[in-house]
């Protein structure tokens, strides 16, 4: 049965301009683009009086009043559209970036250069063990190869460019370009899963939701 | 050889749209592999101690998360029937939304039906913003970061956050959010919880090496096939299910479609020369 929710209906009517642009641009989509991005506006704006509603809320009731300074630096940073004082808008950036990129660094050797060597070096172990499956074994010697071969392909200047040593190197350069070729194919038809999938849920809102078939 | 007619861009497109009609209004109930990974998150929700304390947490765009909505619908109605306790971390502007929409459609809170109380199973926050640095703050102190609920209700008038101080009361952290490196980067790498995410596709081809780098500490499903596994694992079909019907047809017309254009570009070589 049609829905007889108005917001559904808006939704629906919403998701066939944008739609319609797979024929041509026209009306309905410009107005369907319109629409969403004063939505967008609208709901950062909300968003963000309902977080400097929440955020400091310790400091409206006097329970924190250390909140001051992280209230300055909010307005500080506003400054940034007022050309005079837009230098004041630099210090909140920079310890806003600061402390973010203090955190990321920390956390980022420690997931993604030392836990991922030591599980490369894990699943090399696992082509050795005796109490793996032929497969098993195989399958991680791939990943194993695919991974240094690729990082080394990004290596132009320590090896030799010339002699048997070159050729040698060039030869596990060429793997390693191919196992990046195969990655992006992989990770290309992951995101055509992904689009197929989204378009499915559009689908199933005009069709499910509103219209009350399937 | 007969000359291929050259296809308008709008043929193709009213093709693949028909294309999708198909299982939508009928579905096919194709049948879609398990997977070990899939089992094991499964197994391990299933096995924590009643009312445990999990979170629902991370940062992204709910046009890529609604990819994450059938796994994470399906778990959070294993975390109602289990008697578990969920608290969100919304680290993105437009992730509260997605976690209330994820509630409503779970059916768990007790006006649609369920059996979860607002405020002592189950909590909606508001968005944090800071990203890495808020997470820390979240998992050092958490009723120094947080004062209010998403309604702007104290959180101390709040049952289920008396116990909640910081990340050793966390049994397990999901992200259904394209964000899940930071959650590993700090919840996992950092805090040593255990970290599961109903990952989108694209994602799971960039984040999948964590789980070699975290055994037994992250998990990740694959996609709306990850999100259909976990619904059948929870005897229910929803959003995964279809898309898996979408999947087959969309394939084998894609697949009609390269090998089409492929033809017509040796062919046009061929004229060519």
């Amino acid at each position: 049965m049609i829905s007889t929710d108005p917001w559904i209906w808006l939704s629906a009517l919403l998701s066939l301009s944008c739609f319609s642009l797979l024929y041509g641009d026209n009306k309905f989509f410009r107005w369907a683009e319109t629409t969403y991005t004063a939505a967008v506006v609208g709901h950062s704006v909300v968003t963000g009086l309902l977080t400097l509603r929440d955020r400091l809320y310790p400091l409206y009731t006097g329970t924190n009043l250390l909140l001051i300074i992280p209230a300055i630096l909010g307005v500080l940073s506003l400054l940034v559209v007022w050309r005079q004082y837009a230098w004041m808008a630099s210090v909140s950036m920079a310890v806003l970036i600061g402390v973010n990129t203090g955190i990321s660094i920390r956390t980022l050797m420690g997931t993604d250069i030392i836990g991922n060597t030591r599980a490369v070096i894990g699943e090399a172990s696992t082509i050795v063990a005796a109490d793996a499956s032929m497969m098993t074994k195989f399958g991680y010697l791939i990943r194993v190869v695919f991974t240094i071969t690729a990082l080394l392909y990004f290596l132009f200047t320590i090896f030799p460019r010339k002699g048997t040593v070159a050729t040698a190197f060039d030869v596990i350069r060429d793997v390693g370009k191919y196992a990046l070729i195969i990655y992006m194919g992989i990770s290309l038809g992951n995101s055509m899963q992904q689009f197929v999938g989204t378009a499915t849920s559009a689908i199933y809102r005009l069709t499910g939701l509103w219209l009350g078939l399937g | 050889m007969a000359g291929i007619p050259e296809l308008k861009s709008e043929w193709i497109w009213g093709v693949l749209i028909v294309a999708f009609l198909i299982p939508a209004v009928n579905p096919l109930g194709v049948d879609f592999p398990d997977s070990p990974i899939t089992n094991e998150i499964y197994d391990l929700i299933e096995n924590l101690p009643e009312g445990s304390l999990i979170v629902m947490g991370g940062s992204g765009v709910i046009a890529f998360d609604i990819e994450s909505s059938p796994g994470m619908i399906a778990c959070v109605r294993q975390m109602e029937r289990l008697g578990y306790k969920l608290v969100t971390c919304p680290l993105g502007s437009e992730t509260p939304q997605y976690h209330k929409f994820i509630i409503d459609s779970a059916k768990v809170d007790v006006s649609a039906g369920g059996s979860w109380v607002y405020g002592e199973d189950y909590a909606l926050l508001p968005y944090l913003p800071g990203g890495t640095a808020a997470l820390v703050a979240y998992l050092e102190d958490f009723k120094g970061t947080v004062s209010v609920d998403m309604r702007g209700i104290p959180i101390s008038e709040l049952p289920i956050f008396d116990d909640f101080n910081n990340y050793e009361d966390i049994d397990i952290w999901i992200c259904p959010h394209w964000g899940f490196v930071t959650i590993i980067r700090i919840c996992t790498g950092e805090y040593g919880l255990t970290a599961i995410s109903f990952a989108q596709s694209t994602a799971y081809a960039f984040f999948s090496p964590y789980m070699q780098a975290y055994p037994g500490q992250v998990y990740m499903t694959n996609g709306y096939l990850g999100g259909a596994q976990y619904e059948r694992l929870n005897d229910m079909k929803g959003l995964g299910h279809m898309v898996q019907d979408s999947y087959t047809i969309v394939s084998v017309l894609i697949a009609g479609f390269i090998v089409l254009g492929n033809v017509t570009m040796v062919m046009k070589g061929e004229e060519e020369e």
